[in-house]
């Protein structure tokens, strides 16, 4: 009790000295294996809080303050991401996975729960619909089909008024929304530097949207420190993975085309190597770079706006023996790692100098890279054939000695039905394949069944994965067949369904030893694509016709065997009709000889001749028939 | 050639041609019917017919409707041809005499009364005349409050001696000097104070269906420069609001400064200006710094000028000062129109900036809001002997000059009128008898909008929010009327007042004009029931007509041959 109180001490003297400086930046630069480097963007502000609750803004964003305020937002985590973290080659996710959403959009907040839940929903709807309109995405769909309320996964990050009572959570997800520069020029608009000075001026949406992966967040939480009013403070991130190569494409012939054959370097060792042969060599080392070329432009100046700002701005994580390069203004200087930490060198950018740039050449290290394992390996896929039912399918691959607790989340749409009693939850371990799959018992089970175009699934299981095993989760479910106005344009894409979230647990301390995590992470899968029944959309149609037709068809010989009369063959009477028309046929014909008539006489010059002779053709027919004006004057002549 | 005998003989012919071959012919006719059998298909017929009528019909005309509320239709359009309302103002007049008998008062205020009343008959405003009581104290206004008091010192103070009259900036007063007793010469007095409201009711009034001719010879005799005016006073004004939004915005070139001392500012400049207007409108108040500021690239920029050592701003390019793609300058969220005040400090490099033809560094952006340029003094004065917040941080003596713009420009931007000038308050009342005017018209025209939609579009559906919204228009119209006339302009414990009914007049109105439901209405194309109906209906309704009008034929012949008959 004691060792902890005096632990407690110096970390709450240093709370009370170092006030946070109402803005900070921070990049942070890691090569991946293979080729890749990772950059993290860092950027947080902050505003006391009486100033938020009067609305006066300095460097926290007032747009944002404004959405915030009027939907009695408490917490607010938003996230757009695209691409996916290979965790088998990359290690474990920056930022613990705390910074990184789902495939698409997901935000999640604490939302003040007073006035009941009508109250707490409007609110939630002003909040995305505000929201979608800041930073142009689709985020105002994001309606009570595809907000849950999970009750494990998350818990706030900031320091709550009253103990955190009097918020609700509210999670939503929108996988099928691709991130784009629209989203970024608003994120950036939020910056006190707004992407012109400072490591922000390296963002450009050419860039970060090229990127392998990446995930940009907006972060809005209340932090307390002693002795110090609370303030609200906003943390956006934006991690990308770039693929290093790719990135330094010169920037006037951005297409990818073959190198010319004298380029190309080959690996001559081959047996088969020749002058129309190539097997291309392997890159030996380190890749030469620089943040000028992969960013397309240097940092320029620097965002220094808040007093007590004296941190590093950008640190780059790389082996000690690797030779790094600061161009700094008209000064080139050699960068090297500073005491406490040998891998990680730091700079600070320059007040004076317009432009600063980092440069590594390439080089052959011979100690590998440090990295660290992912706490979990996550996947997950969808199962099945046919258009009626599938299965979703999640493996979840505990590579550590020691056993974890995770939380699982799955938000499905309310049109994926699953089946709870086909839950299974098999372990088997990955050290030896002969022995029988063990099922293993969730701790907790949390599970709202979706209900149609209302609502949708929240499935959330507290699992415990053995030590260096690999657990199975599966389930069958039901695909429902959507109305016809309910399809999408793209309806035979398929319906996206939102990543599953992971939220590894920090592992009791008292229970297993040689794990200093105290912190939990989290993973998520990526997103699936789940193919609905699709009908051909001109189908309302066309079973109206058929539909029609058949009843016209009974309906016509039932009415008319009730209402008919029957009769012999020669009985029939002639019908009305027909002899109207054989009248009106008649008529014409006697028109049409009379005009015949009337151009052979004035041909020929004589008198009424010719009329005769057409009277007497037309009265073969009929004697009644007779019409029109040349029967007429034919009879008169007679 | 005469038609008209051939067609008859043709005619005839063909009678005579159907008869002719069933009798001339050896044909064998049908068995004639029993009357049972013919009994049993017309039932059959017409049982098929009852059954289409009597309950496809209005199966069909039940399920292919739309609900339409009613609406007051003829109310609606009433009050759009301004039939509904005579618009005319109460104008409440006490007068008051400090040391006059109250024989004495009456009798002025009975003059007064008659002189006004003679002017009068063509304005808007009805004058009606008061006897205060001669203390100073106030007595209980039995008609609402006056409109404008007179103050008469008869007895001649010191301060008010001779031919003096004098306004107070925080009450609707007029003091005379003891110079001005005759009633003619009061008269006067309040003709020239009331005389820019007049106008300016009349302009508002002018092409509506509410302007009545005797308006018109009021409005015959304005001079065109006031007219002027008031077109530009409207244009700049903001639409009448419940709220507005006030944004301060202080936008800086580089990274500095970076803060401003605006929460002193305002409370010193802004808050007494917004307390005096809390009568008209709500407003909120929001701030916010922006570095990094750049000019829109459609704008040339300011140029330096030699001659006068100032970077100058040419005057086409204010419009585009305001750079709308990349400052954050976001209309704020809720009900009602935000007004953005933006202050530019311009780079040290830049500075001092000024609009190029007048020098100035303020100027009003209509119905959006007002910007203004603070340059600050040259960084080679004492600023370096200064600490590292002063040249951060604008102070609130730095903001003075530039509250005072804001201030004045948000009294243009909400159309404050600028006359009587001597008293806020007169403004401030003549505001809202404006405000509740234009809001009277506007609603109207938007009831009349909406009774014109539901009569041209007959398929649109009215669910019953509309009709309420309507109906609660409708009666806060009329008692915005009935305020009007009375001159209760301002909202009470117990009544909202002209200006509150004709607010939520003109919200109810609006809600019922812009209902969801209504605007998305559903395109449903004839093609479409075409292609529909047309297959049902066309094999269907064949064999039915057909055998009901053979049926219709036969009863017809029968019944003719039974007359015949008989």
């Amino acid at each position: 009790m004691k060792l902890a109180q005096l632990l407690a001490l110096p970390a709450t003297l240093i709370s009370a000295v170092l006030a946070i400086p109402e803005y900070s930046e921070h990049l942070h630069l890691r090569p991946l294996p293979n080729g890749y480097l990772y950059a993290g963007f860092n950027f947080t502000a902050s505003t006391s809080l009486s100033a938020y609750e009067s609305q006066h803004f300095r460097y926290f964003p007032r747009s944002l303050g404004q959405i915030l305020k009027h939907s009695g937002t408490r917490e607010l985590h938003l996230r757009f991401a695209l691409g996916r973290w290979d965790d088998e080659s990359w290690g474990s996710r920056p930022r613990d996975g705390k910074r990184e959403g789902g495939t698409g959009v997901e935000i999640w907040a604490w939302l003040d729960s007073g006035g009941g839940k009508p109250a707490v929903e409007e609110r939630w709807s002003s909040l995305v619909n505000s929201l979608s309109g800041l930073f142009c995405a689709s985020l105002n769909f994001i309606d009570g089909t595809k907000t849950t309320r999970p009750v494990l996964s998350f818990e706030p990050e900031g320091m709550h008024r009253g103990g955190g009572g009097g918020m609700e959570l509210l999670h939503g997800t929108l996988p099928h929304e691709v991130v784009c520069t629209e989203n970024l020029t608003p994120f950036l608009k939020l910056l006190p530097c707004k992407g012109k000075a400072g490591i922000s001026s390296l963002l450009d949406g050419h860039k970060v949207f090229d990127a392998n992966w990446q995930t940009m967040s907006i972060d809005v939480r209340p932090v307390c420190h002693v002795g110090e009013e609370c303030r609200l403070e906003i943390q956006q991130t934006v991690d990308i993975v770039l693929d290093i190569e790719r990135s330094m494409r010169p920037r006037n012939d951005p297409i990818p085309r073959p190198r010319p054959v004298e380029e190309l370097e080959c690996d001559e060792s081959k047996s088969y190597h020749a002058s129309d042969t190539c097997y291309p060599r392997r890159k030996e080392g380190e890749m030469a770079w620089s943040l000028s070329k992969i960013f397309g432009t240097p940092v320029r100046g620097s965002c220094h706006v808040a007093d007590g700002d004296e941190s590093h701005d950008i640190s780059l994580e790389v082996s000690r023996d690797r030779a790094v390069e600061v161009l700094q203004g008209g000064s080139n200087e050699t960068l090297v790692s500073h005491g406490q930490s040998q891998h990680v060198r730091a700079i600070r950018l320059s007040d004076t100098a317009k432009h600063t740039d980092i440069s590594l050449p390439q080089q052959i290290i011979q100690e590998a890279p440090h990295q660290e394992q992912p706490p979990l390996y996550a996947s997950r896929q969808i199962t099945g054939f046919g258009q009626e039912r599938g299965g979703m399918h999640t493996v979840l691959h505990n590579p550590h000695t020691y056993p974890q607790r995770i939380v699982y989340l799955e938000s499905l749409p309310w049109f994926l039905r699953p089946y709870m009693h086909t839950l299974k939850v098999l372990s088997h371990p990955t050290t030896s394949h002969n022995q029988p799959a063990t099922p293993v018992k969730p701790d907790k089970m949390f599970y709202t069944p979706a209900l149609d175009r209302e609502r949708g699934t929240h499935l959330e299981l507290l699992l415990t994965i053995p030590a260096q095993s690999t657990v199975e989760l599966t389930y069958d479910f039901d695909k429902a067949i959507l109305r016809y106005t309910e399809y999408p344009p793209d309806a035979n894409r398929g319906f996206d369904v939102a990543p599953a979230i992971i939220r590894v647990l920090p592992p009791n301390s008292n229970s297993t030893a040689g794990n200093e995590k105290t912190q939990d992470s989290y993973l998520r899968t990526t997103s699936l694509l789940l193919p609905l029944p699709t009908p051909d959309f001109s189908m309302p149609y066309n079973v109206i016709i058929l539909t029609s037709t058949v009843i016209a068809l009974g309906f016509g010989s039932i009415f008319n065997l009730l209402v008919r009369r029957f009769v012999l063959a020669e009985e029939v009477p002639r019908s009305a009709v027909a002899v109207r028309v054989a009248w009106v046929v008649g008529k014409v014909r006697g028109v049409v000889g009379g005009l015949k008539g009337r151009m052979r006489v004035g041909g020929e010059g004589g008198g009424g001749g010719g009329t005769v002779v057409g009277f007497g053709g037309a009265a073969d027919v009929r004697g009644g028939m007779n019409g029109g004006s040349g029967g007429a004057e034919g009879r008169k002549e007679r | 050639m005469d038609p008209t005998s051939t067609e008859d003989g043709g005619g005839v012919s063909a009678v005579e041609g159907t008869e002719l071959p069933a009798s001339g012919n050896a044909k064998a006719t049908p068995p004639t019917e029993s009357a049972r059998t013919l009994l049993t298909r017309r039932t059959i017929v017409f049982s098929f017919w009852a059954i289409v009528l009597g309950l496809g019909l209005p199966h069909w005309l039940w399920t292919t409707s739309t609900y339409r509320a009613s609406l007051p239709l003829s109310t609606m359009n009433d009050w759009a041809e301004g039939k509904a309302c005579d618009l005319r103002f109460a104008f409440p007049i006490r007068v008051r005499v400090p040391g006059w008998t109250r024989e004495e008062m009456v009798e002025l205020s009975g003059s007064l009364s008659a002189l006004l009343d003679h002017d009068g008959s063509d304005g808007l405003l009805d004058f009606t005349i008061h006897v205060g009581n001669a203390d100073e104290e106030p007595i209980l206004p039995a008609h609402g409050d006056p409109a404008l008091t007179v103050v008469l010192h008869a007895a001649g103070s010191p301060d008010t001696n001779g031919v003096t009259s004098r306004l107070e900036p925080g009450e609707s007063a007029l003091h005379l000097g003891s110079g001005l007793r005759q009633a003619g010469e009061i008269a006067d007095q309040i003709r020239e104070i009331t005389s820019p409201q007049q106008e300016a009711l009349a302009y508002l009034l002018s092409g509506t269906p509410f302007a009545v001719t005797e308006h018109g010879v009021l409005r015959a005799t304005q001079n065109t420069w006031s007219e002027a005016s008031l077109d530009a006073r409207n244009t700049r004004a903001f639409k009448p609001s419940t709220t507005y939004h006030l944004s301060f915005s202080l936008f800086v070139p580089g990274n500095e400064p970076s803060a401003w001392a605006i929460e002193d500012a305002l409370a010193a400049y802004m808050t007494p200006l917004l307390d005096a207007l809390a009568g008209v409108s709500n407003f909120t108040v929001t701030t916010q710094v922006q570095l990094h500021a750049s000019f829109s690239p459609s704008i040339a920029g300011p140029t330096f000028d030699e001659a006068s050592g100032k970077w100058k701003l040419r005057k086409e390019d204010l419009s585009g000062f305001v750079n709308a793609a990349e400052w954050p300058l976001s209309p704020s969220i809720g009900e009602g129109s935000t007004i953005n005040f933006v202050l530019y400090v311009p780079a040290p490099g830049h500075s001092p900036l000024v609009v190029a033809d007048t020098g100035g560094t303020g100027w009003l952006v209509p119905q959006w809001g007002g910007v203004a340029i603070l340059n600050l003094d040259e960084p080679t004065t004492p600023r370096k002997s200064t600490t590292d917040t002063d040249r951060t941080t604008l102070s609130a003596a730095n903001l003075d000059e530039i509250m005072l713009t804001f201030a004045d420009q948000l009294t243009a931007l909400i159309g404050l009128p600028s006359s009587p000038a001597g008293s806020l308050a007169l403004r401030i009342a003549a505001l809202q008898r404006e405000r509740a005017t234009a809001l009277l018209l506007s609603t109207a025209s938007t009831l009349g909008a909406l009774s014109r939609l539901v009569h041209k579009l007959p398929n649109i559906p009215i669910p019953d929010t509309v009709a309420t919204s309507v109906g609660t228009s409708l009666r806060h119209l009329d008692h915005a009327c009935q305020d009007l006339r009375a001159g209760r302009y301002s909202n009470t414990d117990t009544n909202l007042g002209a200006l509150g009914n004709a607010q939520a007049a003109s919200e109810a109105s609006e809600k019922a004009f812009f209902e969801p439901s209504m605007v998305g209405q559903v395109y449903f194309p004839d093609e479409h029931k075409v292609a529909v109906y047309v297959p049902l209906l066309g094999p269907m309704g064949v064999p039915l007509v057909l055998a009901g009008v053979k049926e219709l034929l036969g009863w017809y012949r029968g019944m003719r041959e039974k007359v015949k008959r008989t």
